[in-house]
C-alpha cells in the first residue's frame, strides 16, 4: 500500500508524516488521552479476568442479592453469584464481538463504498443498491431477525452485527469518494499517467480514511452496545457467559428489590463504549488539521 | 424529475430485495410452528403434522409460499398470526400510533434541543463551554438507552412510586395520561441520541467553518450569526441530514427495547413477541413495516441532499 503511494508522490509527504507525529498529537489531546487509557484499561481487565475477578463468574457462592460489601464488591446477583466477577469476565465477550463485528464491516462496507464512488454508473447503483437492500432494515431489527435465525451465540452476534454495520462504512466511504473524484487534482493525477489504484490510495483514500477511522472507533462503542443490546433481549450472549446485557436482562426482574444489580453492569458498558467514543472524537481532532486549528 | 423516477423504481427494487432476504429468513427461523403450536416436538402423529403444515401452506415449495405472501401482501393481505388466528394488517395498524409517536416525539425533540447545542458547542470560544459540550455529549451517546430506561424507572418508582403503566391509554382517550406514559420512554430514547446530533452538528460545523470561503465571507464583513448560519450551516447540514436519517434507524431499533421494557403494546413489542414466539407472518409482516418506513425516510435523505448542496448532481 504505501509502496504504491510512494511511487506516486515523492517520499516525505503527508501521509507518512502523519503517522510518525500521530501517536504524539494523540497524546498531547486530552479526551483522546482520557478515552486510550480507558480502552486500555478495559483491555488490560479482559486479558487479567482470571487474574482479577476473585470468583468464579458462573459459581453460585453466596446468598442472592447481596448488597455491595467488603466480600463482595458488586454485591451478588440473583442466583448469588459475584456480581463484580462477571463484570470483569464480561469485558472479554464485549470486546471479542466489538473488534470482530467492525472488522467485519470495514472489510465489507469500507471497500464497497470507495468503489462504488470511485467507478460510479452502474456498479454505483448497483453495489449501493444491494447495500441498501441491507441498509433500508433498522440495524438492530436486522440484527434481532439475524441472530433469531442464525441463533443466539457469541459468533452469530458478531457476524450478525457486521453484516448490519457494512452499509453504513459503504455510505461513509462513498460519500467523500463522491465529493473529490471529479475535482480537477483527480483528473490531473490521471492525466499524468497515475494508475487506478494509485489514484484509489494515494488521492482518493486520504479523503475518506479520517472518517472512517472514526466511523471504526464509534461502531466500535455501537456494536458494543447493539451486543448488549440483543443479550439484553435474550437473543445474543447465553447464560450462563457473563454478558453485560444479559447481567441487565436478569437485573430488570429484581432491580425493584435490589437496584444494585442494575447499575454495575450498565457503568461497565457506558465506561468502555465512553473509551471507544472518547478515543474516536481525538482522533478526529488529531487527524483533521482544519479542525484543529480552530 | 427522470431521476426522481428512478429512484422511486430503485427504493421499490430495494424493497422487493427486502422482502426477499426477510422471507428468507424467517424461513430459516429454527423450530416450525408445528413444534410450537403441538407444545413440543413429538406430541402430534405425523399425519396431523402434515395436516398442520398444509394448513398454514408450508408444505408448498419455497419459492411459491414467496409469490404467494408478495401477491397477499400487495393487496394488504399480511396474512394471519399462527398465534391468535387475527389478521396481522390491521394488527399492525392498531399497533403503529403508539410507535409512530414514541418516534415523533423523539426525533422532534432531539433536532430541537440538539442542533442549536451542536452550533453553540461549534463557536464557542470557552474551551470549558466546549470540553463540557463534548464530555456530556460523548457520555449520552455511551450509555445504553435501555440502561436509561432502567435507571429512570428505578428512580421514579423510589422517588414518586410510579411504575410503568400496565395500560396503555391513547391520546384522544386520555392525552393527558397518554403524555404521561411517554414521557420517561420518549426521555430515554431522546437523551442519547440528543448527543448524537450535537456531536455531529459540531464536528460537522467545525469542518465546515475551516473552509476558505468561511474566511472570505468573514473577511468582507458577513455578521458571525450570518456566517453561521447562512455559509456554515447550510453546507454543515448534509452530515447532519445523513446522520439523522441513520438515526431513524437507531431510533427504530431503540423503539423495540423502549416499547419491551415500558410495556407499550406497539410495533417493536409486537415484533419481539413475534420472534419469541417464531409466529412467522406477525415477524414478516412488522420487519416489512419497519423497512417501508424506513426506505422511504432514506430517500427523502437522498433527495434533500440536492436541494442543500446543488454541487451534488445525480445524473
Amino acid at each position: 500500500m504505501s509502496g504504491v503511494g510512494a511511487a506516486v508522490a515523492p517520499a516525505g509527504r503527508t501521509p507518512a508524516r502523519g503517522r510518525d507525529r500521530l501517536s504524539r498529537r494523540v497524546g498531547r489531546t486530552p479526551p483522546a488521552v482520557i478515552g486510550g487509557v480507558l480502552v486500555g484499561c478495559v483491555v488490560l481487565v479482559a486479558i487479567a479476568a482470571p487474574v482479577l475477578a476473585g470468583y468464579d463468574p458462573a459459581a453460585q457462592i453466596a446468598t442472592p442479592l447481596l448488597r455491595p460489601s467488603g466480600g463482595f464488591l458488586g454485591g451478588t446477583d440473583q442466583l448469588g453469584r459475584d456480581e463484580m466477577s462477571r463484570i470483569i469476565f464480561g469485558a472479554r465477550v464485549s470486546l471479542y464481538v466489538g473488534v470482530l463485528a467492525v472488522a467485519v464491516a470495514l472489510a465489507l462496507g469500507g471497500t464497497t463504498g470507495v468503489l462504488a464512488g470511485f467507478y460510479g454508473g452502474w456498479i454505483d447503483n448497483v453495489t449501493m443498491r444491494v447495500m441498501d437492500i441491507l441498509f433500508s432494515l433498522p440495524a438492530l431489527v436486522l440484527a434481532i431477525a439475524i441472530t433469531a435465525v442464525l441463533g443466539p451465540s457469541l459468533t452469530n452476534v458478531m457476524l450478525a452485527i457486521g453484516i448490519v454495520y457494512a452499509p453504513t462504512f459503504a455510505r461513509i466511504a462513498r460519500g467523500p469518494t463522491l465529493a473529490v473524484v471529479r475535482l480537477p487534482y483527480v483528473e490531473a493525477a490521471r492525466a499524468i499517467g497515475a494508475s487506478t489504484p494509485a489514484i484509489l490510495l494515494r488521492h482518493i483514500l486520504p479523503n475518506v480514511s479520517a472518517p472512517l477511522l472514526v466511523q471504526t472507533t464509534v461502531s466500535l462503542s455501537t456494536a458494543i452496545l447493539t451486543e448488549a443490546a440483543l443479550s439484553f433481549l435474550g437473543l445474543g450472549t447465553q447464560p450462563p457467559t457473563p454478558s453485560w446485557g444479559l447481567m441487565l436482562s436478569d437485573a430488570r426482574q429484581y432491580m425493584l428489590i435490589d437496584p444494585w444489580v442494575a447499575v454495575l453492569p450498565g457503568v461497565a458498558i457506558a465506561v468502555t463504549v465512553l473509551g471507544f467514543n472518547l478515543l474516536g472524537d481525538g482522533l478526529r481532532d488529531v487527524l483533521d488539521p482544519r479542525i484543529r486549528t480552530m | 424529475m427522470r431521476y426522481l423516477i428512478r429512484r422511486a423504481l430503485w427504493t421499490i427494487a430495494a424493497l422487493l430485495g427486502v422482502s426477499v432476504v426477510i422471507f428468507l429468513l424467517v424461513r430459516l427461523l429454527p423450530g416450525t410452528i408445528v413444534d410450537i403450536l403441538a407444545g413440543g416436538e413429538g406430541q402430534l402423529s405425523p399425519v396431523q403434522q402434515a395436516a398442520v403444515r398444509h394448513q398454514f401452506g408450508l408444505d408448498r415449495p419455497l419459492p411459491v409460499q414467496y409469490l404467494f405472501w408478495l401477491g397477499s401482501m400487495l393487496r394488504g393481505d399480511l396474512g394471519w398470526s399462527f398465534r391468535s388466528g387475527q389478521p396481522v394488517a390491521p394488527l399492525l395498524i392498531s399497533r403503529l400510533p403508539i410507535t409512530i409517536e414514541l418516534a415523533v416525539l423523539s426525533i422532534v425533540g432531539v433536532s430541537l434541543v440538539g442542533i442549536p447545542l451542536g452550533i453553540l458547542a461549534s463557536v464557542s470560544r470557552s474551551t470549558r463551554v466546549k470540553t463540557a459540550v463534548q464530555i456530556i455529549g460523548l457520555l449520552g451517546l455511551s450509555v445504553p438507552n435501555f440502561w436509561i430506561a432502567i435507571l429512570l424507572i428505578i428512580t421514579a418508582s423510589y422517588l414518586f412510586h410510579w411504575l410503568p403503566a400496565l395500560i396503555y391509554v391513547p391520546p384522544w382517550a386520555g392525552p393527558w395520561v397518554n403524555l404521561q406514559q411517554m414521557f420517561l420512554p420518549v426521555l430515554s430514547l431522546a437523551l442519547g441520541l440528543v448527543a448524537v446530533v450535537v456531536r455531529m452538528t459540531r464536528s460537522s460545523m467545525l469542518e465546515v467553518l475551516g473552509q476558505e470561503y468561511v474566511t472570505v465571507a468573514q473577511a468582507k464583513g458577513v455578521p458571525a450569526w450570518g456566517v453561521l448560519l447562512r455559509h456554515a450551516l447550510r453546507n454543515a447540514l448534509i452530515p447532519i441530514v445523513t446522520v439523522l436519517g441513520l438515526q431513524m434507524g437507531y431510533l427504530l431499533g431503540g423503539v423495540v427495547i423502549t416499547e419491551q421494557i415500558f410495556g407499550l403494546p406497539g410495533l417493536g413489542w409486537t415484533l419481539l413477541n413475534g420472534v419469541y414466539q417464531r409466529d412467522y407472518p406477525v415477524v414478516q409482516g412488522t420487519v416489512m413495516f419497519f423497512a417501508a418506513t424506513f426506505v422511504v425516510v432514506n430517500l427523502a435523505v437522498d433527495l434533500t441532499y440536492t436541494s442543500l448542496d446543488p454541487r451534488i448532481r445525480y445524473e
